[in-house]
């Protein structure tokens, strides 16, 4: 037992400790920084960059650390490279880490919700951007346990780097063995020593881990002893965290304005109006295909400002593509779209603009986008999802993005629920926080994609009643693809009903889906019936 | 990238406990003996100084000495100093050194990657009781310095009646480290076991003299047969455990290995290597470790043509 604690102490391997470490934080560092190249080279648009980094994927994850080591140290000086040991080992441990790494991105990247991304994108976000402030920061979040791995697995690989005298804690622990025979003691040592640095790296991890919980960051403060390994964040507490977010009533919500359907004398004075008015959406002869599926045949559709526009039509009629082309997150293959005048997707030459141009383009144009799912970034507040767009892609001081959320937050009836994360709000919540967020950089058309058909039936009503408000009170450009009739009916000046992929009938809202001429429109509307019948106008 | 040259190696060892009487009442008396590499080398600073003149591309720089110093005796880290490296092969490394006028530093590697670590430009030369022999000559070129007698190491009371490198290792189990020169030795009795009729030896491979040490005394080898020297303090730190069955001859030399493409450094050790001879600085470090007198050797010179 004395012999061991002399051991523990013994100056000798102490100083081992520091090029333990040292060979440790080259191959963790080395390799976080390799394995960000080999992770972006993997998801890149390049075919040649991707098969690059399988290759050495395949070739240094598939061959022993031991042998890479010895590699670096005794064959590169062949080649004129002769570095010193500590770097030969810290290079070959880097390079053998590096693969490990790079997948640990890679799936915390594809780990990132895709709705995310094209809200993102809609937004009118640049790849770098989306990086940046959606992926990385929800990637990161998800890497760090596997990122506490790797760092233990690379220390604990740093003995190898004995192979190439290396003189840190296990070179010196054999060779004090081999000049004393105190071989048990000796090893105890140096394997209690391994387990202190290990330990502080799973500290490490855990604070980290605290430090980034998007939890402790909101009113419940989770302490950092709830990540001990035998405490458990149990179900009870997990629901009086939520409740401390979700539990206070809406107040003052929306309820004070009376429903707003509009007269016969109404509608037909806002048509007058509307035909005036430019146009902001115009689809000429638009054709999209899935490989042998037309999705859009051949589509026409003009839309002018002020007007709401609901597109009705089965599942696969086409009506989530043809939004998802008028914000340029898709391309089309024939015709032309122009919105506000401008021709989309080409630069004043008639060249096909990059992806970055795109965004762009979008964040310039301004069409604002609503989903089905709603997809707010996860990772932020209500304030936040709605703010940080305006800082990002219009470059507004936190100051003014601050208060313009403030603003919307309050129309949509959230103010008091700005400082909740996503996960934090009902449905409705949520859909409302993405309607402002939609409206935050004041779009000159909103395009709503479904935008209550994932929300529960007592939650619908709330967003009907927001997207109400914007049609008829603010006189914003909407198209709405949606399946309530009865809404389409109150708010829409003109539905348009597509089925593959084509518009087959269109007209005034009240009209068409009242005595629809077209014998699918009729079909499709009495199946619908069969659940509400749109109410007639007051 | 690296040849594999060095299919089986070996060394030796010295007395663990004979130097740690020498650093007790030596570190008094020893200052003497200590400086003694210095003081014999005064014996002849003409000849050294000549040989400066005539080899001056090293004088006055630093070379790396690659070592496997897990050999008590002849190259282990200094259990009082761990800083430092002691025995028979640094001492004699550095009187050379001093003759020629260069200093040395340590890598300490794994047996088997003396020569390639040489071979690699990460040292210049190895002095490591590593044996000379015609294979390993392919990798590097030799200057010999001292005989091989190697001991049979067993579990005290020997229970498989070991007696030497001979059929009565059939069945047994022998520890080895890796690129030892036994290696070849053990296998070539496997087609002997097999005509007598009895099981074959078999070998397991370890990377240092501890771990082939510890294979013993857990019972998992029968034998180790190892320089006689190292055999000897093996034996002295486990004595209830451990003894050795029989010392044999073995038909090498050890050597100082330098690099092939360097034939005027090996001309430059060897001819120093002679002046520390004359000196008696040899003789006088062999005692001062412990070991055998009988190892001493004139120098040769062993390449692989």
């Amino acid at each position: 037992m004395s012999l061991f604690l002399h051991y523990l102490s013994m100056p000798y391997l102490l100083e081992g400790i520091e090029l333990t470490l040292e060979v440790t934080a080259l191959g963790l560092g080395g390799g976080l920084i390799l394995g960000l190249i080999l992770a972006g080279m993997q998801l890149s648009r390049f075919w040649l960059l991707a098969a690059i980094a399988r290759a050495y994927t395949v070739i240094f994850r598939g061959t022993p650390l031991i042998l890479q080591m010895v590699f670096a140290y005794d064959a590169l000086p062949h080649i004129g490279i002769k570095l010193p040991a500590v770097l030969a080992a810290g290079l070959a441990l880097a390079c053998n880490e590096a693969p490990f790494i790079a997948e640990m991105l890679r799936a915390g990247v594809l780990g990132v919700d895709r709705g995310q991304l094209t809200a993102g994108q809609a937004l009118g976000m640049t790849p770098s951007v989306l990086m940046r402030r959606v992926i990385a920061p929800q990637a990161i979040r998800t890497m760090i346990p596997a990122f506490g791995n790797e760092a233990v697995s690379a220390l604990k690989n740093s003995s190898l780097a004995s192979v190439v005298a290396v003189q840190e804690l296990t070179l010196r622990s054999t060779q004090l063995a081999s000049s004393t025979f105190d071989f048990f003691s000796i090893f105890f040592a140096s394997g209690l020593l391994y387990l202190v640095l290990t330990a502080t790296i799973s500290v490490i991890q855990l604070f980290v881990e605290w430090l980034l919980d998007l939890d402790r960051t909101t009113r419940r403060e989770r302490k950092l002893a709830d990540y001990l390994p035998w405490r458990r964040v149990d179900l009870a507490t997990k629901l009086e965290l939520a409740d401390a977010t979700v539990a206070d009533p809406d107040p003052a919500e929306l309820a004070d304005t009376p429903p707003l359907a509009l007269t016969r004398e109404e509608r037909a004075r806002r048509a007058t109006t509307i035909a005036r008015n430019n146009i902001a959406v115009e689809a000429k002869d638009l054709t999209k295909s899935y490989g042998p599926q037309k999705v859009l045949d051949g589509l026409d559709l003009t839309v002018r400002v002020g007007e709401v526009v609901a597109l009705l039509g089965p599942s696969g009629s086409g009506k989530s593509t043809l939004l998802r082309c008028i914000n340029h997150l898709e391309n089309w293959d024939a015709g032309t779209l122009r919105v506000g005048g401008r021709r989309l997707g080409f630069d004043e030459n008639g060249k096909r603009l990059s992806p970055r141009a795109i965004a762009n383009e979008r964040a310039s144009v301004g069409v604002g986008m609503v989903f089905q799912q709603f997809n707010l970034f996860a990772h932020l507040s209500a304030k936040e999802n709605v703010a940080g767009p305006l800082r990002w892609v219009h470059g507004m001081t936190r100051i003014d993005a601050d208060r313009r959320a403030t603003e919307l937050l309050d129309r949509v009836g959230l103010s008091h629920r700005a400082d909740a994360l996503p996960r934090h709000l009902s449905g409705g919540q949520q859909q409302r926080v993405a309607i402002a967020r939609a409206l935050a950089p004041n779009p000159s058309v909103l395009l709503l994609d479904e935008p209550t058909s994932a929300l529960d039936p007592e939650l619908v009503n709330e967003v009907l009643e927001v997207i109400r408000r914007l049609a008829i009170d603010d006189g914003l450009t909407m198209i709405i693809s949606t399946h309530q009739i009865r809404f389409a009916d109150e708010v829409a000046d003109r539905v348009a009903f597509l089925s593959g992929g084509a518009i087959i009938e269109e007209g005034p809202a009240h009209e068409v889906l009242t005595n629809p001429r077209n014998p699918l429109t009729a079909r499709f509307l009495s199946v619908m019936e069969a659940d509400k019948t749109p109410e007639a106008v007051r | 990238m690296e040849r594999r040259v060095l299919p089986q190696a070996r060394r030796g060892t010295a007395r663990a406990t004979s130097w740690r009487k020498l650093a007790l009442g030596a570190s008094i008396a020893l200052g003497l003996v200590a400086a003694a590499p210095l003081s014999a080398q005064a014996a002849a600073p003409s000849a050294c100084a000549a040989l400066q003149e005539k080899y001056p591309d090293w004088k006055g720089k630093t070379l790396v000495n690659a070592i496997n110093p897990h050999t008590p005796g002849y190259e282990t880290i200094d259990p009082k100093d761990p800083s430092k490296y002691i025995g028979f092969d640094i001492d004699l490394g550095e009187a050379i050194g001093e003759c020629l006028g260069f200093k040395l530093t340590y890598k300490p590697v794994t047996f088997a990657a003396l020569l390639t670590t040489l071979a690699a430009g990460q040292a210049d030369i190895v002095i490591s009781d590593i044996y000379a022999t015609k294979e390993r000559a392919k990798a590097a070129d030799f200057i010999t310095y001292s005989k091989v007698f190697d001991g049979v190491l067993v579990a005290k009371g020997n229970p498989k009646g070991i007696n030497g490198i001979n059929i009565s290792m059939c069945g047994a189990a022998a520890a080895e480290n890796t690129g030892y020169v036994e290696v070849p030795l053990i296998q070539a009795l496997i087609p002997e076991c097999k005509k007598a009729g009895k099981p074959e030896p078999t070998i397991q491979l370890y990377d240092n003299n501890a771990n082939c040490i510890q294979a013993i005394l857990a019972g998992r080898a029968d034998t180790y047969i190892n320089d006689v020297n190292t055999v000897d303090s093996a034996v002295k730190a486990y004595p209830d455990k451990l003894e050795k069955a029989i010392a044999v001859t073995i038909p090498y030399s050890v050597g100082i290995a330098v690099p092939k493409d360097k034939p005027k450094f090996r001309d430059a050790v060897l001819a120093a290597l002679i002046e520390v001879q004359k000196a008696g600085t040899h003789m006088e470090l062999l005692k001062k470790h412990g070991l055998d007198v009988n190892n001493f050797k004139e120098p040769d010179i062993l390449t692989a043509d």
